[in-house]
């Protein structure tokens, strides 16, 4: 009964607290290799084989999803169909510069150029465009704690000592 | 619309593409009262602690300035609207990311104080909370993996395995890391040792909300019964 007690007690202090959550982590993570796989082919947001497009000496390999911008939509499968109609319109979008690079290296699709203004994510600006919301709000968060902290502990020590 | 979500008649819904937002009773009920309780923090002010001096008759008071104040406001309302946010939330992505949110927010409100016990203690809590998104997406990307969607609407109707069920423990203590709830209390508790009141609860509230949505989810992917 003391020696459970003690095991109380002691995490009761906040510095052990980190190590005791990944000691708990790694045993779960440990059991997950028993756990038998059950993956569904019907995915949500489908892709072409990762090396398909890059045989294929596609320039837009591995992000090609095909279609006419504003006219067909690419292989965009949303969940609600009915409420994000215009779905793949904008997939294969390409800005002038983002054409002529593509034109002169077979690379285009894993360059810096691949970003917004390139190939326009449909999946991440319409059909789970508040998570991309939330990703950035999550980020600015961390950056006003983290400039509170600089601007009024790090900048100001000087003046109260 | 006719769904029926653990027994409750959903009374409608907000579609924001893929993420739907489902409005049930339960779900309403704690959103209302989150935002009530964050209306509450928005227009109070802080309270001041009293440290009785030994062997005198002066009082030391711990004040919180007009800077601390107005940041710890800031934060607390944040930390509210997105344990709204996560009440109602029918997509389990999303609700990751308001957990997420929920948890650099708290971190925040107590990071403005001069005690160096509770900076440390809040420290602690930042590496758990840090470690914890591994195990919070992870879930819903096994999730994601075995069932090919992360809309509660739709999981509801796809019976469940065995990776679904690893699924759900590896986000269950993704949750339990974030808020802090046992075993990890210890650095929570420390962290309420500061002046501050108001701003401080909505640390717990928030938590004690997050875990009673995270168990409707893990019913609505493991269906028990």
């Amino acid at each position: 009964m003391s020696k459970l007690g003690r095991l109380w007690n002691s995490l009761a202090t906040p510095k052990r607290i980190p190590r005791f959550y990944s000691v708990i982590l790694g045993i779960l993570l440990l059991a997950g290799f028993l756990v038998p796989l059950a993956l569904n082919d019907n995915q949500l947001y489908p892709r072409p084989a990762p090396q398909l497009q890059i045989d294929e000496k596609d320039p837009l390999a591995p992000y090609d999803r095909g279609g006419v911008p504003l006219k067909e939509p690419g292989i965009v499968r949303s969940q609600y169909p009915e409420f994000s109609e215009m779905a793949g319109m904008s997939t294969s979008y390409l800005s002038p510069i983002a054409i002529s690079v593509s034109n002169t290296t077979i690379y285009y699709g894993t360059s810096i150029y691949s970003s917004p203004g390139g190939l326009i994510d449909t999946i991440l600006y319409y059909t789970r465009g508040f998570d991309t919301i939330l990703e950035s709000s999550i980020l600015m968060m961390a950056f006003v704690v983290a400039s509170w902290v600089a601007l009024h502990f790090t900048m100001r020590r000087r003046e109260e000592e | 619309m006719d769904i029926i979500l653990l027994g409750q008649q959903l009374l409608g819904y907000i579609p924001l593409g893929d993420i739907v937002l489902y409005l049930a009773p339960l779900n309403l009920f704690m959103f209302a009262g989150s935002l009530a309780f964050t209306t509450l923090i928005a227009i109070s002010r802080t309270e001041t602690q009293v440290e009785a001096g030994i062997g005198t008759l002066k009082d030391n008071e711990v004040k919180v300035n007009k800077d601390e104040f107005k940041i710890r406001r800031f934060l607390a309302i944040v930390c509210g609207l997105a344990t709204a946010g996560a009440m109602i939330t029918g997509d389990l992505f999303n609700f990751t990311l308001f957990v997420c949110l929920i948890g650099i927010v708290n971190i925040g409100i107590v990071s403005a104080v001069k005690q160096i016990d509770v900076l440390d203690a809040a420290f602690q809590y930042g590496l758990v909370a840090m470690i914890a998104v591994l195990p919070l997406f992870g879930g819903a990307a096994m999730i994601l993996a075995s069932t090919g969607s992360l809309s509660m609407l739709e999981i509801v109707n796809i019976p469940t395995n065995a990776m679904m069920i690893f699924g759900s423990l590896l986000l269950f203590l993704g949750v339990a890391g974030e808020t802090g709830v046992a075993p990890f209390y210890a650095t929570k508790a420390e962290m309420f040792r500061t002046p501050g009141s108001p701003f401080l609860l909505i640390i717990h509230l928030s938590s004690l909300l997050v875990i009673i949505r995270v168990i409707e989810i893990l019913l609505i992917i493991n269906k028990p019964f």
